[in-house]
């Protein structure tokens, strides 16, 4: 069996142990005679201690010194500790600690997004090209990538298809008056 | 306080998304007319052109309107320019022609083009080339590159154009400025009738949608009495409202050497209407139809067909037509007005970009406007 340690015992006889190593030390004292009689020795040294300190032997003046001087440091050390972490804290926290991360966030992927080298094109599959007519014109796409060529607002578009790999969309430009026809192949 | 901040948050990322920035010309398309060009560059308007983020890709609207001279001694009948956007569509590429024109020397005229161009990632560098592909003049007379065949596609506008305007003429010769009212009615109604078929275009082998079996149709034909070439047979791969890979048979009727066929598809659906589906041309230096020779016309690419938002247009039968010829010497044969109504197809097909023009002139300025305008040829 191990047995905790002495200061382990004599934290807890003081109670000042944190909650899981409390609850270790009370699953081993509940089966160790010895560790219980270590703790109970520790408890009454407290007590003993506890008595010596009102002993009129001591000098009040002294006391009063210490006593002075240990709540200048304390006081000290609260205005030092105010100044250097509670305020930041205190302001991030809750919906305003969210905003700034998806504010963070934002600028991070809007840089990535704007900032980044073009990747390098993969070639596409000949037979993976499609060519079709849309409202706005002759659509070829290629492995996501489109090239379209559109006729504006021409009213009357007449649309027609080659069998080698082509679309072609005639019209009257509106502006000139000239007819116009987009021809978009694909190879 | 908090909903403020995720207001502007979202504010923000609703900004990145949806920015524009104005296009830099100079960095986006870069315009190439060769030293010797009969057309010269006057200007380049991008005025409304912008680059704007969607998502994750890039979208360049251009929307380019150039001034081009005629610099020749010879009157500009037709101009043909090539679109090219390698860095996004590494396969694709996409051509503006304007047929139909008649701009003599030193005279100014615009060519719009308007393109969308979507891709991943950031745009660097010119992204388009746009390049004279070929003029064509009065006299048929011909200059450019060519890398389009476009010469071929101009020289058969331009007769289709004067076969148009002759048969208007000689409506509005015999029956007056009421006749020609009358014909462009009837053109216009054709127009407004004329069924019509979205068809969707892939090379190779695409993946048919419909789980319906695939069996080999064959091809019925019409046949023109003064057609250089006749179509003997052919089939085509049907799917439900696929169709892929024609081939048709042709045999060469007249006594010169053919080195272009176009073949004019027609689709009908289950309820007996048709459409005009696709042309299915031939060439290339393995193409060479000697007098009396046959060869056959094959595309490796797949239709498929809808109609109405997407409707699928199931295929019942197929017929075909010789639309248009292209000697070894580079003359040209396309259809007469004649013929193209005995077989009704003016009903199927689209007009002629003259046809299309004269009519938005008449509907635009009406028939006075459009009798001096046939005047001027």
């Amino acid at each position: 069996m191990t047995h905790p340690s002495q200061s382990v015992l004599a934290l807890y006889a003081g109670k000042d142990l944190g909650w899981f190593a409390r609850w270790r030390a009370e699953r081993h004292l509940a089966g160790c005679r010895q560790c219980r009689d270590e703790v109970e020795t520790f408890a009454s040294l407290r007590d003993d201690l506890a008595g010596q300190n009102e002993l009129p032997a001591l000098s009040w003046r002294l006391a009063a010194e210490m006593k002075a001087n240990i709540r200048l440091g304390l006081a000290a050390g609260e205005c030092v500790r105010g100044e250097q972490g509670a305020a930041p804290l205190a302001w991030l926290s809750g919906g305003r600690a969210l905003a700034a991360c998806a504010s963070v966030m934002a600028l991070l992927v809007a840089g990535m997004f704007l900032e980044r080298p073009t990747p390098p094109l993969q070639p596409v599959a000949g037979d993976s090209a499609v060519l079709r007519a849309t409202a706005n014109g002759i659509e070829l796409n290629q492995g996501g990538q489109t090239l379209s060529l559109l006729q504006g607002p021409a009213e009357k578009v007449t649309y027609s298809a080659g069998a080698q790999g082509s679309m072609r969309a005639r019209y009257v430009d509106s502006d000139t008056g000239n007819v116009t026809i987009n021809n978009v192949y694909v190879q | 306080m908090s909903s403020k901040f995720a207001i502007l948050f979202l504010a923000v990322v609703a900004a990145l998304c949806a920015q524009e920035t104005p296009l830099d010309p100079y960095n986006s398309v870069k315009i190439n007319l060769p030293a010797d060009s009969p057309l010269t560059l006057i200007s380049a308007n991008l005025g409304e052109s912008h680059a704007s983020f969607r998502g994750s890709a890039v979208v360049l609207d251009l929307k380019m309107a150039l001034t081009l001279r005629n610099s020749s001694s010879n009157r500009v009948r037709g101009v043909t320019l090539l679109v090219a956007a390698q860095e996004v569509t590494p396969g694709g590429k996409a051509s503006v022609s304007v047929p139909s024109l008649d701009v003599p020397p030193g005279q100014n005229f615009p060519v719009r083009i308007d393109l969308r161009l979507l891709r991943p990632g950031q745009m660097g560098g010119p992204l388009v080339q746009v390049n004279l592909d070929g003029v064509l003049f009065q006299d048929f007379s011909f200059y450019g590159p060519d890398r389009l065949d476009s010469r071929r596609s101009m020289i058969a506008w331009e007769m289709e154009a004067q076969r148009d305007r002759k048969y208007f003429k000689s409506i509005l010769a015999s029956r007056g400025l009421e006749g020609l009212q009358q014909a462009m009615r009837e053109s216009l109604a054709r127009q407004n009738d004329r069924p019509r078929l979205d068809v969707q275009v892939s090379r190779g082998r695409a993946v048919s949608a419909a789980a319906v079996p695939e069996h080999n149709a064959q091809f019925a034909f019409l046949r023109f009495p003064d057609a250089p070439v006749e179509p003997v047979e052919g089939w085509a791969e049907i799917a439900g409202n696929e169709a892929r890979n024609p081939r048709i048979d042709v045999k060469n009727l007249s006594s010169r050497q053919v080195r272009y066929v176009e073949i004019g598809w027609i689709v009908t659906d289950r309820q007996g209407k048709q459409f005009m589906a696709a042309s299915v041309p031939a060439s290339g230096l393995e193409f060479n139809l000697k007098p009396g020779s046959k060869s056959r016309v094959l595309q490796d690419t797949a239709l498929r067909f809808s109609k109405d938002r997407g409707e699928p247009v199931f295929i019942d039968k197929m017929t075909a037509f010789v639309s248009q010829v292209e000697y070894a010497d580079g003359k040209i044969w396309i259809p007469n007005r004649e013929s193209l109504a005995n077989a009704q197809l003016l009903g199927i097909l689209a007009p002629s970009p003259e046809e299309q023009r004269l009519t938005d002139l008449y509907l635009k300025k009406g028939p006075k406007a459009l009798a001096d305008e046939l005047g001027k040829f």
